[in-house]
């Protein structure tokens, strides 16, 4: 009854106009008059426009910024040639502008320029970002750093709209869809970097704008003491792809995400090299998605953090299913992790007063990890619904599963 | 590629990071704080995981003048070198309050008088003092930059082969093109040469689109269906052991349309000059001069910008007039250089190479592959 209606395809213009209310209202809420963003996510947040991202180190030559204000309706957005002529625009023409460049003083003058055309004297501005360029210019509008921009947006961020579950959803399935041929692939002797290979050649034939993550195929070692050493003495993950070639029996986590939309997707799955699981490792399958049904049962909204991680470690034994410099989950959205994190280093306390909205998006990824089975990690995304949850990945857990 | 996580090569790394320790004594910064994927491995010789687009400033890692000792972010020690060694090592944390406690800890803080930054958010503007209390916080990219703009030696080694992949990588996608293809398909088909090649981690993804006929740069249309007669540019760029080659190339699908081959011809003429204007002691500004000497509007995006770890300066464009001024080419420097010619009926020319400036002369990292 309380099931979000998310459509096949995302309708962008009315996901545009729900957004930018959104982030109006949260504008209002922390008493901010104007936000200036930088950051990639927070502009196509806040924009609608969706392009292929570059590296970090070059997108910040000149890259999309919003500046977003309470009084219009529509934000304006600087957007240079690569991003200008890929992105899809939602903005009207005339809040459409060239390009800026705030790595450079002489940039960030001629934006500011044309920025205090747009912005009031003695508005609230927040900025997501401080380059040093903007630092020493002086100007008013950056010179507020008590309210981060990000916190406005990730407000915003926290309810999707049906339009943006529709993106998620829809990033989802592309990666899934590219991820059946690269596990039909899986076999002794192919190389890892031969699985990421054919996966971006996939997910961008059937329409991801961006590959968000180097694909991860992390071989795992065969006990806590045999692999790559830790600070704090538990598992390394993410390890980096390479040349290596898969052996019979490895058993691999694997984690990769896309864009689509704006929007991210998150896959990850336990995979056996050119080989059945035995009884011990079907065993681990087993208290993973035990854990995964003890997080559902509580999983609603009104439920917090807290109450997520307590779930997981009851149905673990009493121990935390997911490693210590990572998360039991995450949310999702125009980036691939999202608050709330669950179960991290920003405490119990932090934890027990996130209580989640109808509408928010979460990633829930524990992991098991018994010496000699390779233990076991995936991922399912799910949206919270007022009695509950609605999932929106369904892939399969083969080799596992009964 | 190697079937392990290795860090960079030692000379690679000392080499850069004598620079570095330099600019900050010119500079008198008593410890860099880094941030950026770029300057952290730049710094630390160490590969990180790669992940699209910008990232929030977080303090990744430390680097003290007067020892040369870094802090590294990291919660594992793979491709991690062994002068940072696992004591420095911080590991992977949520809580912006966890990481200012962190770098309180480190003995250099307490006493730091200047402290640069690469970037800043306004969250950890507000908590940096906290970690550094007799410290005044300044721009620290300015030392990075003045860092990373000229290459050593093994980083024109390195530059050469990523430049080397992009261009495989384009030749593939090129390969790929006829009329009733899509952008998307071409895209895929460059990613995937790319990393069968060895680089899983893409500089740029905009890998491959059809030009207008109809205005000098916005999207031909929306279906990314190819037509004959299309000027279809191809834009590769592979991130290799971190740093950035790109290579750009246009292709016609199907037969050669009426006044094409002038179009190609005018720019070729126009890249001979940019090529040429790539000498130590030569103006920045004789880039932009060189497309109105070859009588070509200038292109709606830098006609030239710096290529090593990430982005360097210069970045030439006529959006930047003060900074293009102040701009002489040396040797040592290598740029991503951009031809772009239009012509309403026909399309876009676009290309874009790699030119090392040296006291010989511009030397084209770019092999002529992928040339129509």
């Amino acid at each position: 009854m309380t099931a979000f209606s998310i459509p096949d395809e995302p309708e962008r213009g009315r996901m545009y106009r729900e957004v930018v209310a959104r982030l109006r209202a949260a504008m209002a809420d922390h008493g901010v008059d104007a936000l200036i963003l930088l950051m990639n996510g927070h502009v196509s947040y806040a924009t609608g426009a969706s392009w292929p991202l570059l590296d970090g180190g070059l997108c910040h030559i000149e890259r999309p910024v919003a500046v977003v204000l309470a009084d219009d309706e529509h934000p304006h957005v600087f957007l240079p040639f690569r991003e200008g002529a890929a992105a899809e625009l939602q903005v009207p023409t005339d809040h459409r502008h060239r390009a800026v460049y705030l790595e450079f003083e002489d940039g960030v003058e001629s934006f500011v320029r044309r920025a205090e055309a747009l912005i009031r004297p003695g508005a609230v501005v927040a900025v997501d970002e401080l380059t040093g360029a903007m630092r020493r210019s002086g100007s008013r509008l950056f010179a507020d750093t008590s309210i981060d921009a990000a916190v406005v947006v990730g407000a915003a961020q926290l309810v999707k709209t049906p339009d943006e579950m529709a993106c998620i959803r829809r990033a989802c399935r592309i990666t899934e869809e590219a991820v059946v041929d690269v596990q039909e692939a899986l076999a002794p002797g192919v190389r890892q970097i031969d699985l990421s290979a054919q996966f971006v050649r996939r997910a961008f034939e059937l329409g991801a704008t961006s590959n968000m993550l180097d694909a991860i195929w992390q071989v795992m070692p065969s006990s806590r003491a045999a692999g790559v050493w830790t600070t704090h003495g538990d598992l390394a993950l993410p390890l980096l792809t390479t040349d290596r070639a898969l052996e019979q029996g490895d058993v691999l986590w694997t984690d990769a995400s896309i864009t689509y939309g704006g929007y991210c997707s998150d896959f990850g799955r336990t995979w056996i090299v050119g080989d059945e699981p035995t009884a011990r490792q079907q065993d681990q399958y087993r208290l993973w998605q035990h854990i995964l049904d003890a997080v559902l049962a509580v999983t609603r909204a009104g439920a917090t953090s807290g109450d997520l991680a307590r779930a997981a470690m009851a149905a673990n034994g009493g121990r935390k299913p997911w490693l210590p410099h990572f998360y039991l989950g995450h949310g999702i959205g125009t980036y691939p992790a999202e608050a709330p994190m669950i179960g991290t280093d920003l405490g119990a306390e932090y934890d027990d007063s996130f209580v989640f909205p109808a509408g928010m998006a979460l990633v829930l990824e524990p992991v098991v990890f018994e010496d000699g089975t390779g233990g076991y990690r995936s991922e399912e995304i799910v949206i919270i619904t007022e009695d509950g949850y609605q999932p929106l990945t369904d892939y399969p857990y083969t080799p596992y599963g009964d | 590629m190697a079937t392990e996580t290795l860090p960079d090569d030692r000379a690679l790394r000392v080499g850069r990071r004598e620079r570095v320790l330099a600019q900050m004594a010119v500079r008198d910064l008593d410890l860099l704080v880094l941030g950026r994927q770029a300057n952290v491995r730049y710094v630390s010789g160490t590969p990180q995981l790669w992940v699209a687009g910008t990232r929030p400033f977080g303090p990744i890692c430390v680097l003290e003048r007067a020892t040369g000792e870094i802090h590294l972010n990291s919660t594992w020690d793979e491709g991690v070198p062994e002068e940072i060694g696992r004591e420095r090592l911080y590991g992977l944390s949520w809580s912006p309050l966890t990481l200012t406690e962190v770098l309180k800890g480190f003995e250099a803080s307490a006493t730091a008088c200047r402290v640069g930054t690469d970037s800043l958010s306004p969250t950890f503007a507000e908590l940096l003092p906290q970690a550094f209390p007799n410290a005044q916080l300044v721009d620290g990219e300015p030392a990075m930059r003045a860092a990373r703009r000229i290459k050593t030696d093994e980083e024109i080694v390195a530059l050469r082969q990523a430049v080397g992949v992009a261009g495989t990588a384009l030749v593939a996608a090129v390969g790929e093109l006829a009329p009733g293809s899509r952008e998307q398909s071409l895209v895929g088909a460059l990613m995937e040469a790319m990393t069968a090649a060895g680089v899983s981690t893409p500089a740029t993804q905009n890998g491959a689109w059809v030009t207008s006929r109809e205005h000098p740069w916005r999207r031909a249309r929306d279906d990314g269906r190819i037509q004959p007669g299309d000027l279809v540019a191809f834009a590769a760029g592979a991130l290799a052991d971190g740093y950035v080659g790109e290579v750009g190339r246009t292709a016609v699908a199907g037969d050669e349309p009426l006044g094409a081959r002038g179009l190609f011809g005018r720019s070729k003429s126009l890249t001979e000059r940019l090529f040429a204007a790539c000498r130590p002691g030569a103006p920045a500004a004789d880039l932009l001069d060189a497309y109105q000497r070859a009588g070509a509007a200038l292109p709606p995006m830098p006609v030239a910008h710096g290529l090593g770890m990430g982005f360097d300066p210069p970045v030439v464009s006529a959006e930047l007039p003060r900074s293009v001024a102040d701009t002489t080419l040396e040797a040592g420097m290598v740029l991503a250089v951009t031809g772009y010619v239009w012509q309403e009926g026909i399309g876009a020319v676009f290309t874009r190479d790699a030119v090392h400036v040296t006291e010989g002369g511009p030397v084209l990292l770019t092999s002529s592959q992928g040339d129509k």
